[in-house]
């Protein structure tokens, strides 16, 4: 399929706008708080307007791009838009939207709200360049700014544990941005400056062992923002430690650009054919599967809500790994999908569980007994996440593992399938007693202080309406997923390209 | 006005005559002597952009003191490398605009007029020392420099000023009679001084050892100037200890005097032709990986902001060398920017540190905590400085990570590059405990809160810096397309 090149002048609007944001929140701040939410709510809206204006003509196989400037003289920074990005650059923009809209009811009465609004939108920033970057330099720039720049929301909370959590944080993602450096060092000194496009950067004749040293780069430096197993250690405690709104886009996105960044390496860079020859991928299969069910077990056991949720996104990341590891179009089309579908999943569950600790001081599972009686629509959408999470149709949880398990069968591993479903069991094993207890159990007769308090009730509209919307999207991107125009159409489009 | 030949001379006379001038003008005017200092550095930073501006038009040029032919005339040459001038002038003069209201507060006002007199004497010294064509002179503004600054080092008299002012001196003093006897070896076998000369003639010299001392004498001493581990012992307490302006100056300009040399020599011996230089290289890129690692290790203990400042200097002193050593094009480009960058970067630190320092009396993490809420802007700068610093694209000390990375693989030495890469990690743990010091950790004294920002003097200088840290990253191919074509002259057959 030939694909049109179009240049775009808007393109760059897509990160500078929460660059900007960033820059005005101060001086907003100075006028009103109302200024403020406003000002951040609508150049948060034209982000999300900008990446969904590629939309239709990415479908219709045009590709948007432009040459900023050149940072060396070799190599210029290139974003470019091809459906993969334009998927994850919607995916993002919009989950952002939700966070932060949830944000201005959330963190009205925490500290440092200029530093966090600023280095929010900074993050929205650096990862709509990723999602856009049209060459390896240019994800670098962007990766490495993600990365380090989300230090201070990691730690925003300024408590030892915050401050603990951090530290652990930067120190797996600056060892793991380490080894993406040298990937594309590598990468850069062998192929030199390409645009990364489908045909792959490498070939056979740069020598086997290189070869594999580059993708073992690859794999350990954007392994460790895609927490695979080993390389998760930071996720479990990074997510308790920060804000409720940072927690969602940390596992929403965060994580998820880990894989976004090993899609890029697997068919940008090397490209199938070459892959196929490496035969490297099975053993990230094995790596993926074993994820998904070790993340799971383990969240399972985990009785503080936020951190069973991070060993969920380890877990469903491990699809995501799975789909393209198998290296076949209907799992990739699954991985792709299920990028998106995680996001909104995950961001629901986060959005409800930061409403339960706002307005119920609930941090446990075991505190929630009884509580759908006063939070009602929080845990309604609560309930729908999480079921979508365990692949219930017709919920977008479904339409993703219904890929990856055509994908599986597509490349004839059937053992995978056991492991979709366990991942899938596992999930509901961790997630619905949360919801039976909200449900169903009564809550303690002796209320002390941990558990539900009799004034608890229902959060302000303006947190509501977020987590309404993601849990809405949820059911939306599952009931309609064919629509032209919704993630499963750029995916489709997106792997045809892969795999043409 | 480009084309007037006599800048390259008045680059040097202009700062020699006004550093002699400042006590005898600042007499009985003690207001005049900062805005003289500052009058006199505007005027050799426009020889300097002139300069800057001729060689980019019609590449290296030479001026002959009084037209006297070489080899028995003095020589000026002024090539790529030497628009390093450029950022001299660029540091000086705004650590000259930060010493405004800073000297007048920390240092006896009788010794005001000599502080003055002796930075812009170590300013015309190292202007002198990039500029020169001649090895002779090269060693005699290499003592102007040096000993303006150890005097400099021990100006505030604070009570270890002196003691690390003597031990710089020890080891400066030693290593420039190392100089001054290696270039005398080199006199003597090749009977000529100008170093276009000496390259040209030491291609047919015949007795290798006298040349090779030479080689090993000017190579070691440069590297005690340039503070390579282990012989970095002078440098932490003289950078920390110095008034921050002077500190500025040292870790920013006056280590590099060490580099440059290298480099000068380096264009000597590849001038030449037909010398092995890969025992040098060796050793060279193996001090910088370890310079690299063991400046980090160090600072990472250290509690004074200052005193990690200057062990940081180590490392990037480190990545500087093993470029050099690499020998190849681009880790070349990426040592010879990255002298030029690490100025703005270490400037734009060590002047933020000394405003924090200077307003709120404390030099110590556990001191400083929460000083981000006091000093917003200062503080903002220390962390575009240390963002810069540890390299995260697309500031100005990304390129030279970058460009000496692919160096290594391009001479054939990845595993150098793995060890520029990961230790730079090493560098991220200090500046990430600065940070958390200054933003995130509750004061340790609550009084902190009350201080506000440096004035002004204080305040433009390190926002100029700490934007150009920024800019120069963005604009990078700016500095790297000007130092390329030099670069490859220099390597010439040897260029991979």
């Amino acid at each position: 399929m030939e694909s049109q090149l179009i240049v775009s002048n808007i393109l760059p609007a897509a990160f500078l706008l929460p660059i900007l944001a960033a820059i005005v929140v101060v001086p907003m701040t100075r006028l009103s708080e109302h200024a403020r939410a406003i000002g951040l709510t609508v150049m948060c809206l034209g982000t999300v307007v900008v990446a969904a204006s590629f939309i239709p003509g990415i479908l219709d196989g045009r590709i948007y791009e432009i040459y900023l400037l050149r940072l060396t003289p070799q190599i210029w920074i290139h974003m470019r838009v091809d459906p993969m990005g334009a998927l994850f650059g919607i995916t993002a923009s919009v989950l952002w939207l939700l966070a932060l809209v949830y944000s201005f009811g959330y963190m009205a009465d925490e500290h440092h709200k200029s530093r966090y609004y600023a280095f929010f939108m900074l993050s929205l920033a650096w990862t709509m360049g990723v999602a856009y970057s049209g060459n390896l330099l240019t994800f670098l720039v962007f990766y490495e700014l993600f990365s380090i720049l989300t230090y201070p929301l990691v730690t925003h909370e300024e408590t030892p544990e915050a401050m603990a959590a951090g530290t652990k944080y930067i120190i797996y993602i600056l060892i793991g941005s380490s080894f993406v450096l040298l990937a594309i060092v590598f990468t850069y000194f062998l192929a030199g400056d390409q645009t990364l496009a489908t045909q792959g950067l490498l070939s056979m004749d740069m020598g086997k062992a290189n070869l594999i040293v580059i993708f073992v780069c690859f794999l350990i430096g954007f392994g460790v923002k895609a927490a695979i197993f080993p390389l998760h250690g930071w996720v479990p405690d990074a997510h308790p430690a920060a804000p409720a709104p940072f927690s969602t886009v940390l596992s929403g996105i965060m994580v998820a650009i880990g894989t976004f960044g090993i899609m890029r390496v697997a068919f940008n860079v090397f490209g199938l054919e070459l892959l196929g020859q490496l035969d490297v991928m099975c053993y990230v299969q094995y790596l993926a599967a074993f994820t998904i069910i070790f993340a799971a077990i383990l969240a399972v056991n985990q009785d503080n809500l936020k951190r069973r949720l991070a060993y969920s996104t380890i877990s469903q990341m491990g699809y995501v790994m799975l789909g393209i590891a198998l290296l076949g179009q209907e799992a990739f089309v699954g991985a792709l999908v299920h990028v998106t579908n995680h996001a909104f999943m995950k961001g629901t569950l986060f959005l409800c569980v930061g409403l339960l600790i706002k307005q119920a001081g609930v941090h446990n599972v075991s505190e929630l007994r009884g509580i759908a009686k006063k939070m009602p629509i929080t845990m309604a959408a609560f309930s729908v996440a999480a079921l979508s999470m365990i692949g219930t149709p017709p919920l977008s949880g479904f339409v993703s593992k219904w890929y990856l398990g055509l994908g599986i069968l597509e490349v004839e591993q059937p053992l995978y399938l056991a492991v979709l479903l366990g991942g899938a069991l596992l999930a509901a094993i961790y997630l619905l007693p949360i919801v039976y207890a909200a449900y169903f159990q009564e809550p303690e007769p002796a209320a002390g202080d941990d558990s539900v308090s009799a004034t608890t009730r229902e959060a302000p509209l303006s947190m509501l309406v977020p987590v309404v919307a993601a849990a809405a999207l949820t059911v939306i991107l599952g009931l309609f997923a064919s629509t032209p125009g919704l993630p499963l159409s750029l995916a489709r489009l997106a792997a045809k390209i892969a795999f043409h | 006005m480009v084309s007037w030949p006599h800048w390259l001379v008045t680059i040097i006379i202009v700062p020699l005559v006004g550093a002699v001038l400042t006590p005898v003008v600042g007499r009985g005017r003690p207001k005049v002597i900062p805005i003289w200092a500052l009058g006199i550095m505007t005027a050799t930073s426009l020889a300097a952009l002139m300069l800057i501006i001729r060689v980019a038009q019609e590449g290296p040029f030479s001026y002959l003191v009084g037209g006297w032919a070489r080899p028995y005339g003095i020589e000026l040459h002024f090539d790529e490398f030497s628009a390093s001038v450029g950022i001299i002038c660029l540091v000086g003069w705004l650590a000259l605009l930060f010493s405004y209201h800073y000297v007048a507060e920390t240092i006896p006002a009788r010794r005001v007029p000599y502080f003055y007199t002796l930075v812009l004497l170590n300013l015309t010294g190292m202007i002198g020392f990039v500029v020169t064509g001649d090895l002779f002179n090269l060693f005699v503004f290499l003592e102007i420099l040096s000993l303006s600054a150890y005097a400099l080092v021990a100006v505030s008299g604070e009570h270890i000023a002196e003691m690390a002012a003597f031990k710089y001196l020890v080891m400066g003093a030693v290593s420039s009679i190392v100089v001054l006897l290696s270039i005398g070896l080199l006199y003597s076998v090749t009977g000529s001084l100008n170093m276009a000369d000496i390259a040209s003639r030491l291609a047919g010299v015949e007795q290798r050892l006298p040349v090779m001392l030479a080689l090993a004498g000017l190579a070691m001493s440069f590297m005690v100037k340039a503070a390579l581990f282990p012989l970095h012992i002078w440098l932490p307490d003289a950078h920390s200890i110095a008034p921050s302006p002077v500190s500025a100056i040292l870790s920013g300009l006056v280590v590099k005097v060490g580099v440059f040399g290298l480099l000068r020599v380096y264009q000597i011996f590849y001038g030449a032709g037909t010398y092995d230089l890969t025992g040098l290289n060796t050793a060279l890129v193996w001090l910088g990986a370890i310079s690299i690692v063991m400046g980090a290790f160090f600072a990472i203990f250290q509690e004074d902001i200052k005193m990690m400042l200057a062990y940081s200097t180590i490392s990037n002193i480190g990545y500087i060398v093993m470029g050099l050593g690499l020998a190849s094009q681009y880790s070349l480009i990426g040592a010879t920017v990255h002298i030029f960058n690490h100025a703005l970067i270490k400037g734009t630190l060590f002047l933020a540190a000394g405003a924090i320092i200077h307003k709120t009396g404390y030099r110590t993490l556990t001191d400083l905590r929460g000083v981000g809420k006091a000093m917003p802007v200062t503080c903002m700068a220390v962390s575009i400085g240390a963002i810069s610093i540890v390299g995260i694209p697309p500031t100005a000390g990304f390129l030279c990570k970058w460009y000496i990375a692919l160096g290594a693989f391009q001479a054939g030495k990845p595993a150098f590059g793995i060890a520029l890469i990961f230790g730079a990690l090493f560098i991220f743990i200090y500046y990430i405990r600065m940070v958390n010091s200054f933003y995130f950790q509750k004061p340790t004294h609550p009084e902190i809160l009350e201080v506000g920002e440096a004035p002004l003097s204080m305040l433009i200088p390190i926002l100029v810096l700490a934007t150009l840290c920024l800019v120069m990253g963005i604009l990078g191919r700016i500095p790297i397309s000007f130092i390329e074509p030099a670069v490859i002259r220099m390597l010439g057959p040897f260029g991979g």
